[in-house]
C-alpha cells in the first residue's frame, strides 16, 4: 500500500510539471508507432494480430484523425457539426480528380483539396452562423450540406457520377511507389502516414487549446452570448473553427482516397460517413485532446473485428456495434475520458462507506 | 512523366471542363433545357402536367404521413430520432408479414403495424431515450443511430436483404385522362385520415392537451402536474406507430428492403423543418412540395438531380425561416 502510495504522489509531482503534457504526449505516439510491431508479439500462442490485423489499425487512426479534426470545430468551438463527409469527401475527389486527370502530385492536389473544403466550410459557416443557427437547426444544416454535396456528385458526369474515381498507378503519374507517390506496396508506410497526419492535427489541436484562440473557441462554448459581451468576435472564431476543422478533415479524405482503391459518392459522401467522423470524438469526451484518439481505439476496432468475426450472419456485427453505441452513450454521456475520475470518485465513495461502516 | 506545358494544358483542360461547366456549352443547357420544357408544356397545357400533378400528390401526402411521427417527437422532447426510418420498415415488414403468411388483407395488417410500432417506440424510448433525455443532443442523436443499426441488422438477418413485395394488384382507374394507381390514392387517404384522426386527439382530447402542452413547454408541464416522463413514452410510442402507418402504407405500392428507410428519413427531416416544428398543416405541406418536386423534378430532370433541389430548398428554409411555413402553429 506503501508503495502505491509513494508511486501515486511521485505521478501527482510529475503530472505537476510543465513538461508533462509534452511527455505524455511523446509517450502515447511511441506506443502507436510501437502498434504494428506490439499486434505481433506472441503471448502463449496467441497473436493479437489474428484478430487486430494491420488494416483495423490503419482503419482506428483514419478515424482517431477524422475525429480530432472534428474536435477542433465542434469540440472546441462547440458547434455540433453532423456534415464532415462534405469536407472528407471534398478532399478525397480533390486528390483523385487532380490526379487522374492532371497528373498532379497527391500531396499538392491532397492541400487543394484541403483548401477547396476549408472554402466551403466558410461558406457554410458563414451562412449559418450569420442566420444564426444553433442546436438541432444547426446540425441539420451540416448534414444537408453534406447530402447535397453527395447528390450534386453523383449527378456530376464531370466527376463520374456514381461511378467514381478508380486510384491510377503511381506509373500512370510518373512516378515509382514510395512516399513522393504517396502509394505503397505494403501496408506499414501507410500506417506511419496516418499516425504523423494524427500528430499533426494534435499539436495543432494543442497549439489551439493553449493559446488565446482556443480561449475564445471555449468562451463561445460556453455562452456565447458573455463571450461577445465581453469583446470576443464570435462570428469570426466560429468561422476560424470551422476552416481549420474542414482542411483537416479533407487531408484524411484524401489519405482514404489514396489508401483504398476507389472512392464513390457512396462511399466519401455517405450519410454514415458523418457518423463515423464525429464519433471517436463523442465517445472518447469531446472537447478533449486525447478524447477522439482514445474514442476511435474503443469504436473502429469493435467495429472491424465484430465485422471480421460475424461473417456468416450477416447485418450482426451492426448490431453488435449498435449495441455498443447505446451502452457507451448512456453509460458514458461525457465520454470515456472520464472514466479515470469517475473510477476515482467510485473509490473514494466506497472507501468512505467503508470508513462509516467502521 | 508529363511535361510542365502539357501538364499546364490539361490543367487548362480540367478548368474549363470542371469549375465552368455550368457556364459552358452543355452545362448551363443541364439547366435552363429542363425548366423550357416544362413551361412549354404549361403553354402547352400537355396532359402530362395533370399526370404529374396527381403523382405529386399521391407521393406527398404519404411523405406527409411519413414526418408526422418524426415532427411529433422532436417537437414534444426536442430529439431527433435517427430511428423513424426504420420504424417505417418495421412497418412495412409487419404488413407484409401478416398478409403473407396469415393471409390477413395488407389493410388489417396497417392497424396490427401501429400497434407493433407502438409497443417497439415505448420499448426502445424506455431503453435508450428516457435515460439521457437530459444529455447534450448528440449523445440521443448516436442513441437512436444505435437503434437504427440494430432493428435494420435484425430485419435483414430475419428477413434477408432481399426487397419484398406485399401481393395486392388493386390494379388502377382513369380518371379525365389522369392514371390514379390505386394502391397509392388508398395510401393517400389512410394519410389524411391519419392525419385528420392525430389532430383531432391532440385538439380535443386530455391526453392529446397534456402532450401539447408538454410540447410548449415542459417546466410548464411539469408546475402544472402533468406526468411529463409519462407524456414522453407516451409520445415516442404515439410516433413510432404514425410511422407504422405510414410505412404499411407504402407497403400498399412499393417494394422494400431493409435499408428502405434512409431515403423516407431525410425526406422526412426536410418535411418537418420544411413545414414547421411540431406542425401538422406545416407537414401536409411540406410532403406535398417534397413530393412535387420529386415527382416533376423525377420527369424533367436527370438522375436524382431533384434531391439536389430539395437539398437547396430545405438549406434555404433553414436560413431564412428556420420555424418554417406553419412555425409557431400548434403542435
Amino acid at each position: 500500500m506503501s508503495t502505491l502510495e509513494s508511486v501515486r504522489e511521485g505521478y501527482r509531482t510529475f503530472d505537476d510539471q510543465r513538461y508533462a503534457p509534452f511527455v505524455k504526449g511523446v509517450a502515447l505516439f511511441a506506443l502507436l508507432a510501437a502498434l504494428p510491431y506490439i499486434i505481433e508479439i506472441d503471448v502463449a500462442g496467441m497473436e493479437l494480430a489474428a484478430t487486430l490485423s494491420l488494416k483495423v489499425l490503419i482503419l482506428t487512426v483514419i478515424y482517431a484523425y477524422t475525429a480530432q479534426s472534428w474536435n477542433i470545430m465542434s469540440g472546441y468551438t462547440g458547434q455540433f457539426s453532423f456534415g464532415h463527409a462534405a469536407f472528407f469527401g471534398v478532399g478525397a475527389y480533390a486528390t483523385q480528380l487532380l490526379l487522374t486527370d492532371v497528373g498532379l502530385n497527391p500531396w499538392i492536389g491532397m492541400l487543394i483539396g484541403g483548401l477547396l473544403a476549408g472554402l466551403y466550410g466558410l461558406v457554410i459557416g458563414a451562412l449559418t452562423f450569420r442566420f444564426n443557427l444553433k442546436g438541432h437547426y444547426f446540425a441539420l444544416a451540416t448534414l444537408a450540406f453534406a447530402e447535397l454535396l453527395r447528390f450534386v456528385v453523383t449527378n456530376m458526369s464531370e466527376l463520374n457520377g456514381a461511378n467514381g474515381y478508380f486510384k491510377p498507378f503511381p506509373r500512370d503519374y510518373g512516378a515509382e511507389y514510395g512516399l513522393a507517390a504517396f502509394q505503397f506496396q505494403t501496408d506499414l508506410p501507410y500506417y506511419y502516414i496516418i499516425l504523423g497526419f494524427l500528430l499533426v492535427v494534435t499539436v495543432v489541436s494543442w497549439a489551439i487549446k493553449n493559446s488565446w484562440v482556443g480561449l475564445y473557441f471555449f468562451a463561445i462554448r460556453e455562452d456565447e452570448r458573455a463571450a461577445a459581451s465581453v469583446g470576443v468576435p464570435s462570428f469570426r472564431y466560429k468561422l476560424v473553427g470551422v476552416a481549420v476543422s474542414a482542411f483537416f478533415t479533407a487531408l484524411g479524405g484524401a489519405y482514404w482516397s489514396m489508401y483504398f482503391n476507389t472512392i464513390r459518392p457512396d462511399t466519401v459522401f455517405a450519410l454514415f460517413k458523418n457518423v463515423e467522423i464525429l464519433l471517436p470524438a463523442v465517445v472518447g469526451g469531446p472537447g478533449t485532446l486525447i478524447g477522439p484518439i482514445v474514442g476511435s481505439f474503443i469504436v473502429t476496432p469493435v467495429s472491424e473485428v465484430a465485422r471480421t468475426t460475424f461473417t456468416d450472419i450477416n447485418g450482426l456485427d451492426r448490431i453488435i456495434y449498435g449495441a455498443f453505441l447505446v451502452a457507451i452513450v448512456i453509460y458514458s454521456p461525457r465520454g470515456v475520458v472520464s472514466w479515470p475520475s469517475r473510477a476515482r470518485a467510485l473509490w473514494s465513495r466506497l472507501k468512505g462507506d467503508e470508513e462509516v461502516s467502521e | 512523366m508529363p511535361t510542365i506545358p502539357e501538364r499546364r494544358n490539361r490543367m487548362r483542360h480540367l478548368v474549363t471542363s470542371v469549375a465552368a461547366a455550368p457556364l459552358q456549352g452543355g452545362g448551363l443547357d443541364r439547366f435552363i433545357d429542363p425548366f423550357a420544357q416544362f413551361l412549354t408544356d404549361i403553354a402547352n397545357m400537355e396532359p402530362v402536367l395533370l399526370q404529374l400533378l396527381a403523382f405529386g400528390l399521391l407521393l406527398g401526402g404519404v411523405y406527409a404521413l411519413t414526418a408526422l411521427g418524426l415532427t411529433m417527437i422532436f417537437g414534444v422532447m426536442d430529439v431527433i430520432n435517427f430511428a423513424h426510418g426504420v420504424f417505417l420498415v418495421v412497418g412495412m415488414y409487419t404488413v407484409w408479414l401478416v398478409s403473407t403468411t396469415l393471409g390477413i388483407s395488407p389493410f388489417i395488417g396497417i392497424p396490427i403495424a401501429a400497434v407493433v410500432l407502438f409497443a417497439l417506440g415505448i420499448g426502445v424510448h424506455i431503453l435508450t431515450v428516457e435515460p439521457i433525455i437530459e444529455a447534450p443532443q448528440q449523445n440521443q442523436l448516436i442513441a437512436t443511430l444505435g437503434v437504427l443499426l440494430i432493428i435494420q441488422s435484425a430485419i435483414e438477418i430475419i428477413f434477408t436483404p432481399d426487397p419484398q413485395q406485399v401481393e395486392l394488384s388493386l390494379g388502377s382507374v382513369q380518371v379525365g385522362g389522369v392514371f390514379i394507381p390505386l394502391g397509392q390514392f388508398y395510401a393517400l387517404l389512410i394519410a389524411l385520415g391519419t392525419m385528420l384522426g392525430v389532430r383531432a386527439f391532440l385538439n380535443r382530447t386530455d391526453l392529446g392537451r397534456k402532450i401539447r402542452g408538454t410540447a410548449d413547454n415542459r417546466d410548464g408541464a411539469r408546475y402544472v402536474g402533468i406526468n411529463v416522463p409519462q407524456i414522453n413514452y407516451l409520445t415516442f410510442g404515439i410516433g413510432a406507430a404514425l410511422a407504422g402507418v405510414a410505412g404499411g402504407s407504402i407497403a400498399l405500392f412499393q417494394r422494400f428492403d431493409p435499408f428502405t428507410g434512409e431515403a423516407y428519413l431525410i425526406n422526412a427531416f426536410v418535411i418537418v423543418i420544411l413545414g414547421g416544428l411540431g406542425s401538422f398543416p406545416g407537414a401536409f405541406v411540406g410532403g406535398l412540395i417534397v413530393g412535387m418536386i420529386q415527382v416533376f423534378g423525377g420527369y424533367y430532370l436527370p438522375g436524382t438531380t431533384s434531391q439536389v433541389l430539395i437539398f437547396l430548398l430545405f438549406i434555404g428554409t433553414l436560413l431564412v425561416k428556420p420555424e418554417g411555413l406553419f412555425g409557431g402553429a400548434e403542435a
